[in-house]
């Protein structure tokens, strides 16, 4: 719990909305903190990025990373929001954590996520496919929250 | 000198399943090495959505016939974190128990083909062997050599057969004489070590930012194993190490796994006692998941195996997540497999024990005065450790 309540005290500014569950932090972060937060927890906190999973919800699609603190066996989940639907844009952690990258790639294939500063953003799993042939429209279906 | 590119995969004797690397050479170093993942779409997390939860875990237990305790584990424990739902203690020995002889019979499929690709194919038949009494043991406890159908929502859908207890115990002392037997190979064999020491080095480093799980990363001095770190199920209640190297090379994961084998055999033989003292249900009835984010994690054979799952109130979820170990541990190839003579590349690649859950369409490249295709980098493996047998015994 010690560490929960740390970065909750550090990074107070920085995030909004949480929930916080027996092990769980989940929390909503602007786009424009994104890297600060990320920078906190993994530099500073040693956590590491399990992986991170993207949903379409009523208010637009949404990014949650999972950071796993071994030490503590706690998950740190910051959420990003963009309601921009059409063109939905947000920072890349993977200049940060190398880990992220491959699964960046994913959700800007299957999610349409532009993520800005990404080091290398082209298609993961479906780099040699035909134009209009991604994943995206099959896997984007409608969200109830 | 010119470089080369040389084709791994998509169909190679190292990869039990399609896959394509692109390692370019200078000589006889690997310079870099581009991973090309993704032609098989099997779609687990979409149909998961259209699944009730019971039915889902059927569903991801096809996900790998290796880990097929690993991923329901993961995902039960994804759906139990949604409202914190505890499980009986007896099934929690009986989850433990199974998980652990998956990482038993899992490891000794990667030593067997681990030496056959340096060319011990000894040490492969034997372990391939040695693994038939584990699944005999798997028989027993879930009536399957695989796919158990053993995990649901509240703890496990079969019980331990008390009156059979005394019989995996017989089994259990086996397997454990086994396993100090190819620990004491791999300590002692002067070729095995030679041939894999200093080879496929990750550093730490390069764990940590590539975020490596499992044996990959604990070999590095990574002390990660979600065992320890949230102790689930009976892992809490149970005496056993974690297991952590340093040197980060092939000859260190073999260890890694070799030593934890043993440990999964104290845990094993540690729930059999308590299943034969602890009694009770060994499911609680659920009613209804509520609404809510669950995030569910086991230490599989390879690392850690990660489910997230999303619940609007209904039977199903409306997001399942899932990230298998080798999604992780794939990446770590960029460090380790760069400035490696390609002889050491192959072993290097098995050595994370990836598993895809992909396949990949053909691809040959050929270079104007060479077809590195038809480069032999299992012949080169083993002819390697002939070199260094021939060295050291003289034969």
């Amino acid at each position: 719990m010690h560490e929960k309540q740390t970065f909750m005290k550090n990074m107070e500014d920085k995030i909004g909305y949480t929930i916080d569950k027996k092990d769980r932090l989940y929390f909503e972060v602007p786009n424009e903190h994104l890297l600060e937060v990320t920078d906190y927890l993994f530099n500073t906190m040693g956590c590491r990025l399990s992986t991170a999973s993207c949903m379409e919800m009523y208010r637009g699609i949404e990014v949650l990373y999972h950071f796993s603190h071994d030490a503590s066996g706690t998950y740190f989940c910051p959420r990003i929001v963009m309601t921009d639907r059409k063109n939905p844009q947000m920072n890349s952690i993977s200049p940060i954590v190398k880990g992220a990258e491959w699964i960046e790639r994913e959700m800007s294939e299957y999610w349409g996520v532009t993520f800005k500063g990404h080091p290398r953003p082209e298609p993961l799993l479906t780099k040699d496919h035909p134009k209009g042939e991604g994943l995206g429209q099959p896997f984007r279906i409608r969200r109830v929250s | 000198m010119s470089k080369n590119v040389v084709p791994v995969g998509p169909y190679h004797p190292l990869l039990e399943e399609a896959e394509y690397f692109t390692l370019t050479v200078d000589g006889e170093t690997v310079v870099d090495i581009d991973l090309d993942i993704g032609w098989m779409h099997r779609g687990h997390e979409l149909i998961s959505e259209r699944k009730t939860f019971t039915q889902s875990i059927y569903l991801v237990e096809r996900i790998c016939g290796i880990c097929s305790t690993s991923h329901p584990l993961a995902c039960v424990h994804a759906v139990e974190d949604v409202d914190n739902i505890e499980v009986p203690e007896r099934a929690a020995y009986i989850r433990t128990l199974i998980g652990e002889l998956e990482r038993i019979h899992s490891h000794l499929l990667w030593f067997g083909l681990a030496g056959h690709f340096i060319g011990y194919d000894t040490l492969w038949m034997w372990c391939w062997k040695y693994r038939e009494p584990v699944l005999q043991m798997f028989e027993i406890i879930s009536g399957n050599r695989n796919h158990y159908g053993m995990m649901r929502v509240g703890g496990v859908a079969r019980d331990v057969d008390p009156g059979r207890i005394k019989e995996l115990y017989t089994i259990l002392d086996e397997i454990d004489s086994k396993m100090i037997m190819i620990a004491g190979a791999a300590k002692d064999d002067p070729v095995l070590k030679t041939r894999l020491k200093g080879v496929g080095v990750l550093s730490n480093r390069d764990a940590v930012d590539y975020c490596a799980v499992g044996p990959t990363a604990r070999a590095s001095g990574v002390h990660t194993d979600v065992r320890k770190d949230e102790p689930n199920d009976a892992y809490g209640w149970i005496e056993f190490d974690e297991i952590v190297l340093e040197n980060g090379d092939v000859y260190d994961k073999f260890v890694v796994r070799v030593l934890e084998t043993i440990e999964s055999g104290k845990i094993i033989r540690q729930c059999l006692e308590k299943l034969d003292t602890v009694k009770g249900p060994i499911l609680n009835n659920i009613k209804q998941i509520g609404i809510g984010e669950g995030i569910g994690r086991y230490e599989a054979p390879r690392g850690e195996v990660f489910h997230f799952i999303r619940t609007d109130g209904t039977n199903r979820p409306i997001r399942h997540k899932v990230r298998a170990p080798s999604y992780v541990n794939i990446p770590t190839f960029n460090a380790s497999c760069k400035g490696i003579p390609v002889a050491d590349a192959l072993i290097t690649l098995a050595s994370v024990d990836p598993c895809y859950c992909c396949t990949e369409r053909s691809i040959k490249i050929i270079h104007p005065n060479h077809d590195p295709a038809e480069l032999d980098l299992l012949k080169l493996s083993r002819e390697k450790t002939n070199q260094i047998r021939r060295e050291i015994h003289g034969r």
